[in-house]
């Protein structure tokens, strides 16, 4: 009866989903800041590889952010 | 005739509802934007209006739930639910005057219920949708937006920690367009659909809908409409009392309060839970505060906002069920709602005469 009122499931998912969608992207989008930072530094330290492989993972990083908004609006506008 | 002429003003009315929550909603929307300097006052304000407008279309799960689990649709007339709304619109006036944080979102919700307990008594109140849909999720939801908002920008600080500070900020500030964005297409959204639920309802209780229906596109594109020219409007106000209305707090925690703040609006809109997208935007902004030191949050604004909390759904609906018991003293046609229609637009216009008088209020009042 508590559970039918209290809608768990849908409720539970909410609080899984909010969570994982708001601190992953924040997460990802600090990884993509820490990865410009680090291949600005680097590239004026003239280490080019090092500087591309920073240059990767920030754009890898945004891509994911840019991923999961994406998806987040594709699962919203589908129900 | 009669019913069709309640049944306008019932849209009439809701529309007006909306275009008010918008209106006392940009400051929450765009307040992180413009305080941590990632966007100008009318850029901020002019893009959150144009993703109020966007994000009203892309779900309808809020408004189903306004409009078929908190009443029972079989016993509601579109005079039932002109009172609830004029029950949500003076509660906003009420708060927005005195200047006390206040949910929109609860206030309609509240004055529909109790308008529809004055007119058929408790039996029309779906407990289960209420209590499920409305109550539970107004609690967890802030709670949420806090505590994902403060372990987001623990995380940030130790990813960004050691980077120089200038571009780190202007990432976050880069960032903030987006999370910004993202918070204002949640608000469209979930507010706007409470308006397409209610307007829905006053469809389907007047015959025009059946009782399973989805808002028609009309209803949706007028709702969207709204709230986004009240978004528009209301920007304008906010922008010469911005300055004393934010918190302050670096792009970093903006970012993160913004996005957990979306996060749980578009979650908690997916399931269809109508939530106060004010108490949670407060909810985020706290939480990334917080996170960073507990003193910078302002402690007495979140005790506000709980009594507000605890105020808006009883006095909302007693204002509803007062509203309707006046209008069934002119019988049930049109002459009850049209008199209280006149004396609502009345009495707003002494608000806002007086209110100009005396100074825009420094509030957190909005959806």
């Amino acid at each position: 009866m508590i559970a039918t009122i209290v809608h768990t499931d849908e409720l539970l998912q909410t609080v899984a989903a909010a969570s994982v969608a708001g601190i992953g992207v924040t997460f990802a989008f600090s990884v993509g800041i820490w990865g410009a930072g680090q291949f600005a530094e680097l590239s004026r330290s003239e280490r080019p590889v090092l500087a591309t492989a920073a240059a990767l993972v920030a754009i890898f990083a945004l891509a994911c952010v840019a991923g999961a908004i994406g998806v987040g609006i594709i699962v919203m506008t589908d129900k | 005739m009669s019913a069709e002429i309640i049944l306008w003003i019932v849209i009439a009315t809701a529309l007006a509802f909306d275009y008010t929550n918008g209106f006392h909603d940009t400051a929450n929307v765009v307040a992180t934007s413009i305080s941590t300097g990632a966007a100008r006052p009318q850029v901020a304000i002019a893009f959150a209006a144009l993703l109020n407008f966007l994000g009203a279309f892309i779900s309808i799960s809020v408004a189903a739930t306004v409009a078929k689990d908190v009443v029972n649709a079989d016993v509601i007339t579109p005079t039932i639910v002109f009172a609830g709304l004029i029950g949500a619109i003076a509660w906003n006036l009420i708060t927005w005057y005195f200047g006390l944080p206040s949910s929109s979102s609860h206030a309609l919700i509240g004055g529909v219920v109790g308008s529809a307990v004055a007119a058929v008594g408790f039996d029309a109140v779906i407990a289960e949708g209420l209590v499920g849909k409305v109550l539970i999720p107004a609690v967890v939801a802030p709670v949420l937006a806090f505590l994902v908002a403060g372990i987001a920008i623990g995380i940030s600080y130790r990813v960004v920690g050691k980077q120089r500070p200038g571009i780190v900020s202007r990432g976050y500030r880069y960032g903030q367009i987006l999370s910004g964005g993202l918070l204002a297409l949640a608000h469209g959204t979930n507010d706007a659909q409470k308006t397409m639920g209610v307007i829905t309802l006053a469809l389907i209780a007047n015959g025009n809908l059946g009782p399973e229906a989805d808002p028609p596109f009309w209803v949706i594109a007028s709702a969207a409409t709204a709230i986004a020219l009240g978004t528009y409007s209301g920007g304008w106000r906010i922008i010469k009392t911005t300055g004393t209305r934010i918190i302050k707090m670096d792009a970093a925690q903006g970012f993160s309060a913004q996005g957990a703040g979306a996060a749980v609006i578009l979650a908690s809109t997916h399931f269809g839970f109508p939530l106060s997208t004010t108490h949670v935007i407060n909810g985020g902004v706290m939480g990334s505060g917080a996170a960073k030191r507990l003193s910078a949050v302002r402690w007495g604004v979140a005790g506000n906002i709980f009594v507000a909390w605890l105020l808006t759904l009883p006095a909302a609906a007693a204002i509803g069920g007062l509203t309707y018991g006046f209008t069934r003293i002119f019988g049930t046609g049109a002459l009850g709602p049209i008199l209280v229609a006149l004396m609502a637009l009345s009495l707003i216009a002494v608000a806002f005469a007086r209110r100009a008088q005396r100074g825009a209020p420094v509030t957190a009042a909005g959806g």
